[in-house]
């Protein structure tokens, strides 16, 4: 019987200090064998720990999912520093403060340092040391007899945006299951959506670099870092244009901008409607490129009649005066001039119209493929790799948890509705749910109602978790595959533009860890997949993918990326739109054909009852979702979230600057500091997201802070998919 | 907020100029007194050494790099109060023991000869005095050079002067009142009691003019002293120095010069005032230590 | 003429992410609890909804006079010819009196070497010809680095070009760092 490990025997509280990992992390009291010798930890394995001397190596950043060029710093085996990598175009050089503080987390005390096996009830947090082998095969095992006995389907694999995600993609359909999960719906569903049904695109670029006129609503750039697009934001504000910004909240983008509209949560699209009112009346339009491009004019000009900025002012809040003349200002600017599509928009129902309003407002004014105004998909000019040949995909049997699109038809099947999977393992609904494979997901902090995504994991008869650290969802995992932190490993090539860029590993895992290709790898083997997934290691994987390039993984490590020659941009398809009518539609074929309005639309949100407050949630720069609150070099600048308070409110409950307050919701309650500020709407109460986690794993983020996810109601936009997070509203009082 | 300079510091301050009291005390008792006053020279030349070195271990004790203490040693640099301080309080301290050992009872003294010891006691008590005074107002200068709002009022090491002096007259008076041995005579007493009377008016009146300049100067300056008297150490500055430190002890010394109490609280009475003018000695160091730190330029 | 090194921090270009805190404890070892260089905050200035906010980074200013150096007993703090102010942590003691006498706050006790521990301009990177961590890391081109006695540097151009503002002038210790807090639409070029 081997020995049974608590959190706080598997994870020292030693500090951390660099360049001499805090040794003997698990104490020389919990066993013998289980480490390597003391003096290897800090430099890997030895043939590393004989490397003396300083080099520099060229990899990718992720801390977030920006991946940004990083040229780290090795001394003597250790990572000293992380760098910007200059030729990368995605950070020009810089790093924003997580991607500074990547070293922390490689050699943090608490990183997972092999694989365990849950050795008590499932978040007991009792875990034995299990070999590779061993926990693959477990956790192969578990999954077939799933797949044996209640199909493909029962068995559910989830990850996020990340390098090797395509190979995931490649595991789980190769299983043959339909269950797949992803972040999106709780992130950027109705503005990927509402894009799509427009343009035909999901996601267009932006020009900040000639932009005249810039109206964010839901992109917080100053604190949603997006390294590259917040420096062309930088430079923008530097420039003088002007930036209007829309948020309930006084942001740091907003303490940039040129204006401040403290608009009505739920209510941008009253705004985006009066304007394009504005517009119409006033004829100040695109009028060829409407004509030649879009279709669908004539009914927006029936819709919007009355959406008068005197009708939109007792909607949002914001002056008409005020919105009159950003409609002129705008109209002005045009085409340099961009509604931004935002991100996480989908915080009400609504979103998807409002997603909608500014799609088609930047359509009336032809900020389409001009210098200042959208851009055209990048993807279609983009090197494609070379593909791994494998067997055809069986074909999944059964529908989807998720309710795409049985339920959500018009939810495009890639985004999935992922808090809709939780709620139907809890129903058993349309069939009972068995397994859970997710690789560095954790729905535990991410899908509203963090209790019901508890109990449902506690339902099921088996969960396994691939990650870095012991997340909140590895917490109540069966198997904890530890991955290799992104210093450590390859993941798969990612080209951008006319260069490719790799990850490759700065320094030899320090634990016995492995990269998730071969996590993805080995599984399939075990699970005789393994054709599926035709490659001996990474190097051969990576080889594979750049089999249409001139060039090698050895020059490519050792130069950190290639670069296309002669590389041409791909413009010829920019006017071509991937709608059903080929055109930008003002009025969406799709929307009509469900028998919904086809054009963009006022739908009334739901509001605050009296001594309720809507609860926002949102970034901050420090740190990224929930996946870095354990950095103690990102908590010296961040050290917890608070709840922002109005002055006034804090006043009403009699609570100064980090009194604790409570929040309560109808699904959950936090105690929390309060922030008392003049820069927050009285009727929000506004907190970052990602902190208040419940893993004892996360030894320095435990108990730091509250979590969103406690109090966030599970609430869907039928269109889109997006969870409507601020559709939750809350009473607070003294704690 | 934390604080760079903590009790270590505020503990030196005032058991230097404790010290530097005693030993003037002594002295001047020595010199002017004679043989009248032979007891009170006597104590004061037996406590002096003692405060200081206890001080100077606990500031030994609060460097971040104790063993490297000898640094201060290898270099004088005449714009560091702390360098040239240094110094001067290793000759007092080594001197002060001298002194000591000129003071033991004969059956002590196992190296020289009487006669010279006494010419010696004679040439150290002239000495000494300019070396006390160096050090209880070095520790003000200390202060000073590190310019912030409080430590760098010009007053400061003449107020740290004036209160090392009452704190060391006092210390003599508690010990050779306290002492069952050679215990200090009514004469020494009151000589005593009635100069300390004087460095407490003295001590009053300088805190008032520096309140006054302090107020009247810069904004910060301004704030710093208003946490004094309004602010966070206003318990501090107006119940421990003030009030207990300051008046009532004054209030004491006074009734006792006028003869004003009864024979049997004499005792008593000379024994809590002379504790309570201690106790104020430290509180001053303790509030311009601590508020020079936690009011800073803006 | 002499080198004197500076800096030139753009208040407007600041957005206050803290990537050049954790950058500047990352390339220099600064253990946690403590920092070299912050940016802070005015706070959310005004009434609802007429507010504003202000971002100011900071670190040693390298004084023309720094009280810091003159209070060393031990010749541990030192001005250095080109402006840099160090401390040679084999003549400190640790005593603290530097940092009582910096009216910025720019040093701390470093708790694992027990000596002052400050902002070196990120000399060892000046010597290999890389700037210092927090001005090559900062997003918003808001911190600048260089010899203000060149009129060709970045930092004298600026300087020449636009209104700035120097911290605690009363006390006299000449800091370093110039503030810019207008919108400073191109960076130079320069050193
Ligand atoms: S800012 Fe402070 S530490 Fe830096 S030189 Fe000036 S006084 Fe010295
Ligand atoms: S110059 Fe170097 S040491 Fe100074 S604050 Fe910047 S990064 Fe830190
Ligand atoms: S890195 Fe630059 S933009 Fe970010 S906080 Fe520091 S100074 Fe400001």
């Amino acid at each position: 019987m081997s020995k049974v490990y608590t959190w706080d025997q598997l994870f020292s509280r030693r500090q951390f200090i660099k360049g001499s990992v805090a040794a003997g992390v698990l104490g020389t009291a919990a066993g013998i064998g289980l480490f390597r010798p003391e003096s290897n930890l800090g430099q890997g394995k030895s043939d590393q720990a004989a490397v003396k001397g300083t080099k520099l190596v060229t990899t990718i950043c992720e801390q977030c999912v920006w991946r940004c060029g990083v040229i780290a710093r090795v001394e003597d085996g250790v990572v000293k520093m992380l760098e910007g990598n200059p030729d990368h175009p995605n950070n020009l050089g810089k790093l924003c403060p997580r991607g500074n503080a990547g070293i922390e987390t490689l050699y943090s005390p608490d990183r997972i340092k092999f694989p365990l096996i849950r050795a008590g009830a499932r978040g007991s947090g009792l875990w034995r040391r299990a070999s590779w082998d061993e926990a693959l095969s477990y956790t192969a095992e578990q999954m077939k007899k799933i797949k044996d006995k209640y199909g493909a389907k029962a068995m559910m694999f989830n990850s996020t945006d990340n390098l090797s995600q395509p190979f995931f993609e490649i595991l789980l359909k190769a299983y043959g299951t339909p269950n797949y999960g992803t972040q999106r719906s709780l992130c950027f569903n109705s503005m990927t959506t509402g894009f799509l049904y427009t343009y035909g695109t999901p996601q267009p670029g932006t020009d900040f670099s000639k932009c005249k006129y810039m109206i964010f609503t839901g992109r917080n750039l100053a604190e949603g870092i997006s390294n590259s697009e917040t420096q062309e934001m930088i430079e923008m504000v530097a420039r003088g244009v002007k930036v209007v910004v829309l948020d309930p909240r006084f942001s740091k983008t907003a303490s940039k901008a040129t204006e401040w509209l403290p608009v009505r949560p739920g209510t941008d699209s009253a705004f985006f409607l009066a304007m394009i009112n504005v517009i119409i009346k006033e004829k100040l339009y695109n009028e060829a490129f409407v004509n030649q491009y879009t279709q669908g004019f004539e009914d927006l000009v029936t819709e919007v009649k009355d959406y008068t900025p005197e009708w939109a002012e007792k909607k949002c809040e914001i002056p008409a005066t005020a919105i009159r003349r950003i409609a002129l200002d705008f109209a002005e600017a045009a085409p340099a001039a961009i509604a931004h599509p935002n991100w996480r928009t989908s915080n009400f129902v609504n979103s998807f119209q409002t997603e909608r309003a500014i799609a088609v407002l930047n359509a009336l004014m032809g900020n389409w493929a001009q210098p200042g105004g959208l851009i055209p998909d990048q993807e279609l000019s983009t090197l494609k790799l070379g593909v791994l040949s494998h067997p055809a995909f069986p074909i999944a049997q059964g529908i989807r948890l998720d309710g795409v699109p049985w339920q959500y038809p018009m939810v495009p099947l890639a985004y999935g509705v992922i808090q809709t999977m939780r709620d139907n393992i809890l129903t058993g609904k349309p069939y009972e749910a068995k397994g859970w494979l997710i690789s560095r997901q954790n729905p535990v902090l991410s899908i509203p109602e963090r209790q019901k995504t508890i109990n449902a994991l506690m339902k099921l008869d088996f969960v396994a978790v691939i990650d870095i650290q012991a997340s909140d969802t590895a917490y109540y995992a069966d198997v904890i595959l530890p991955e290799s932190y992104y210093l450590e490993r390859f993941d798969g090539l990612i080209p951008i533009k006319n260069k490719i860029f790799i990850r490759q590993p700065v320094v030899e895992p320090l634990y016995d860890t492995k990269s998730s290709l071969m996590i993805y790898k080995e599984l399939a083997d075990k699970l005789g997949l393994g054709e599926f997934l035709p490659f001996k290691d990474e190097k051969d994987l990576l080889s594979q993918q750049l089999k249409p390039f001139a060039v090698d993984l050895e020059e490519l490590q050792r130069v950190g990326h290639y670069e296309m020659e002669d590389f041409q941009e791909d413009h010829s398809k920019d006017f071509e739109f991937q709608t059903s009518s080929g055109k930008i539609e003002i009025s969406s074929g799709i929307m009509a054909q469900m028998g919904k309005k086809a054009v963009p639309t006022w739908n009334e949100p739901p509001r605050p009852e009296k001594d309720q407050y809507y609860l926002l949630t949102g970034k901050t720069a420090q740190h990224t979702q929930m996946f870095t609150q354990n950095n103690r070099w990102l908590l010296e600048v961040f050290p917890e979230n608070r709840a922002w308070l109005h002055t006034s409110v804090a006043a009403k409950i009699g609570v100064k600057m980090n009194d604790n307050v409570v929040l309560e919701s109808e699904v959950g309650k936090v105690s929390v500091k309060a922030y008392v500020t003049e820069g927050i709407r009285p009727d929000c109460i506004f907190m970052v997201g990602g902190f208040g986690h419940v893993s004892k794993g996360l030894k320095a983020a435990y108990g730091l802070g509250a979590s969103d996810s406690a109090l966030h109601k599970t609430i869907t936009d039928p269109i889109s998919g997006g969870s409507a997070l601020s559709e939750t509203f809350v009473t607070v009082s003294k704690a | 907020m934390e604080l760079t300079w903590g009790l270590m510091i505020v503990i030196y301050l005032f058991t230097a100029g404790l010290s530097a009291g005693a030993m003037i005390t002594s002295n001047l008792a020595f010199l002017y007194g004679g043989q009248e006053f032979e007891r009170v020279s006597r104590w004061g030349a037996y406590l002096s050494p003692f405060p200081i070195s206890l001080g100077l271990g606990l500031l030994v004790l609060d460097l971040g790099s104790p063993f490297n203490f000898y640094q201060l040693f290898l270099t004088l640099e005449l714009s560091s109060p702390m360098s040239y301080g240094s110094w001067i309080i290793l000759f007092f301290t080594l001197l002060s023991f001298g002194y000591l050992y000129l003071w033991l009872p004969q059956a002590y003294q196992k190296v020289g000869q009487t006669l010279q010891l006494e010419r010696w006691k004679k040439r150290l008590a002239m000495l000494m005095p300019f070396l006390s005074i160096a050090v209880a107002s070095y520790t003000g200068l200390l202060l000073n050079a590190a310019v912030r709002p409080i430590w760098d009022a010009p007053l400061l090491p003449i107020l740290f002067l004036i209160s090392a002096l009452s704190t060391g007259v006092a210390a003599v008076i508690m010990i050779s009142n306290l002492s069952p041995w050679k215990r200090a005579r009514h004469k020494e007493l009151h000589v005593l009691t009635k100069a300390d009377a004087g460095l407490i008016i003295l001590e009053c009146l300088i805190i008032l003019i520096m309140i006054v300049m302090g107020r009247s100067s810069s904004a910060s300056e301004s704030m710093a002293f208003s946490s004094l008297l309004v602010g966070n150490y206003v318990w501090v500055f107006w119940l421990l120095i003030v009030g207990l430190g300051l008046i009532i002890p004054l209030f004491m010394e006074l009734m006792e010069l006028k003869g004003k109490i009864p024979v049997k609280w004499v005792w008593p009475v000379t024994i809590s005032s002379s504790f309570l003018v201690l106790f104020g000695g430290f509180f001053v160091r303790y509030v311009i230590t601590y508020a020079g730190q936690t009011n800073s330029w803006f | 003429m002499t080198v004197r090194m500076g800096f030139v921090i753009i208040t407007s270009r600041c957005i206050d992410c803290d990537a050049c805190m954790v950058a500047c404890r990352s390339e220099n070892d600064v253990p946690l609890g403590h920092t070299r260089n912050w940016v802070k905050s005015s706070g959310v200035q005004g009434q609802f909804p007429r507010v504003s906010e202000m971002f100011q980074p900071g670190n040693c200013m390298h004084c023309d006079n720094p009280p810091c150096v003159s209070v060393c007993p031990t010749g541990a703090s030192q001005k250095r010819s080109d402006g840099i102010v160090i401390v040679e942590d084999k003549k400190c003691i640790g005593c603290k009196y530097c940092l009582t006498a910096c009216p910025y706050d720019a040093r701390f006790s470093n708790s694992e070497t027990g000596k002052a521990d400050k902002c070196t301009l990120c000399l060892h990177r000046l010597e290999q010809g890389l700037e210092p961590a927090c001005v090559q890391t900062c997003l918003g081109k808001s911190r600048q680095a260089g010899d203000l006695n060149d009129p060709s540097s970045v930092v004298s151009r600026l300087i020449a070009q636009y209104p700035t503002r120097i911290l605690l002038k009363e006390v006299g210790t000449g800091p370093n760092i110039y503030y810019i807090d207008e919108a400073v639409p191109d960076i130079p070029d320069g050193k």
